[in-house]
């Protein structure tokens, strides 16, 4: 199965994903009671094995928080944050982290990224959806990520990675969100658009 | 993902590094010092035509065809599995790990390969290490200890300039 994206498809990919992170960077930024700084996203076409070190050394031990789409589009969300800035996020909301408070509100945190990113982009391409509650797991960066994949985009030959960064501003802590359609879940993004011929 | 390292070279190591659904199978001829390590991704092919590594019913074929090539002895061969867990309690189509590790059983019967050791299921990611020149295969989970399931060769056998040369090995 060859999927490959054409430059205009992925430009268009990434100005979606600009709008929704700046959604859901301002969402973060009301619940934290901090600034939040959105590093450029990406719109990336990658084989599997590169889209896992695209997101982070595979060895590292970081939080993922797992959020299933709902509706028009096959995919989920994914918030990868490093064990630190776990840290940081559960000393700013008050709770210990580790604890099953603080994997509940780093849960929170990507439910309120998830549901604000995913409304921005219901907005701007009419489609309809909306996050599945949402799963926490904290492992092996590379564990948490191939086995992601592996359900999105196994059967494909690459995968479609929609990635931000999330910088909370004066303090150490950054976070990673991205956006992994299915193969199918990425032509009905890219159809609204009116760009979902894929590229031969 | 979909990788397939096969050697036979004494001073190398053959690592996975964060397993979670998938399957790192390690398959070790000892006696002739090679080894193989495939990242196993889906249990089923189903005609697609991507990497063979990838699947598990086209990667255990590829890879014992690949090890033979550098000098294995098919009946002498051992497996390993590490991985197959289930790294989200999502209904449905995440739980790719069951699936992943019955399928690898399965290929490895078809081909009447031993299965040696296996430290798969449950929920936590693993690594997985191959020396080539010993032969040991360990796993480790994030922040745990480092467990062999295969061990090394005979005791007779280290006496070989081979554990020397595993000493000084080279490790990525």
């Amino acid at each position: 199965m060859s999927t490959r994206y054409t430059e205009l498809q992925l430009d268009a990919l990434r100005e979606l994903a600009n709008i929704a992170s700046g959604t859901a960077a301002t969402a973060l930024s009301q619940m934290l009671g901090r600034e939040v700084e959105l590093n450029v996203p990406r719109a990336l076409a990658l084989p599997l094995a590169d889209a896992v070190d695209a997101a982070g050394a595979p060895g590292e031990t970081v939080t993922g928080v797992v959020i299933p789409l709902e509706g028009d589009i096959e995919g989920l969300v994914l918030l990868l944050i490093p064990l630190d800035s776990a840290q940081t996020l559960c000393r700013l909301l008050g709770v210990e982290a580790g604890s099953e408070f603080g994997d509940s509100a780093l849960s929170e945190i990507g439910n309120i990224l998830g549901t604000s990113y995913l409304n921005a982009l219901a907005a701007m391409t009419g489609l309809a959806l909306g996050p599945c509650p949402p799963h926490l797991s904290t492992d092996l960066l590379g564990a948490i990520v191939a086995s992601v994949l592996a359900a999105t985009a196994g059967e494909a030959e690459m995968a479609l990675v929609m990635d931000s960064e999330l910088d909370v501003a004066g303090e150490p802590c950054s976070m990673s969100f991205l956006l992994l359609p299915t193969l199918g879940g990425a032509v009905d993004l890219l159809a609204p658009l009116g760009l979902s011929e894929t590229a031969a | 993902m979909g990788e397939l390292k096969v050697s036979r070279a004494r001073d190398d190591e053959l690592v996975a590094i964060g397993l979670g659904s998938c399957i790192g199978l390690a398959i070790v001829d000892s006696t002739a010092c090679v080894a193989g390590l495939a990242h196993v991704v889906l249990p089923d092919s189903q005609g697609v035509n991507g990497p063979a590594p990838k699947f598990a019913d086209t990667a255990i074929p590829e890879m014992i065809a690949s090890l033979r090539a550098v000098g294995a002895n098919k009946s002498r061969c051992r497996a390993v599995l590490v991985g197959g867990a289930r790294m989200f309690a999502i209904s449905g189509g995440l739980d790719i790990g069951a699936r992943n590790d019955a399928a690898v059983r399965a290929a490895l019967a078809l081909e009447g390969i031993e299965m040696f050791a296996a430290a798969t299921g449950g929920n936590r990611g693993r690594t997985v290490r191959v020396m080539v020149g010993t032969g040991e295969v360990t796993v480790q989970e994030a922040g745990g200890e480092s467990i062999t399931l295969l061990g090394p060769r005979r005791p007779d056998s280290h006496s070989r300039p081979t554990r020397q040369l595993k000493l000084t090995g080279v490790r990525t």
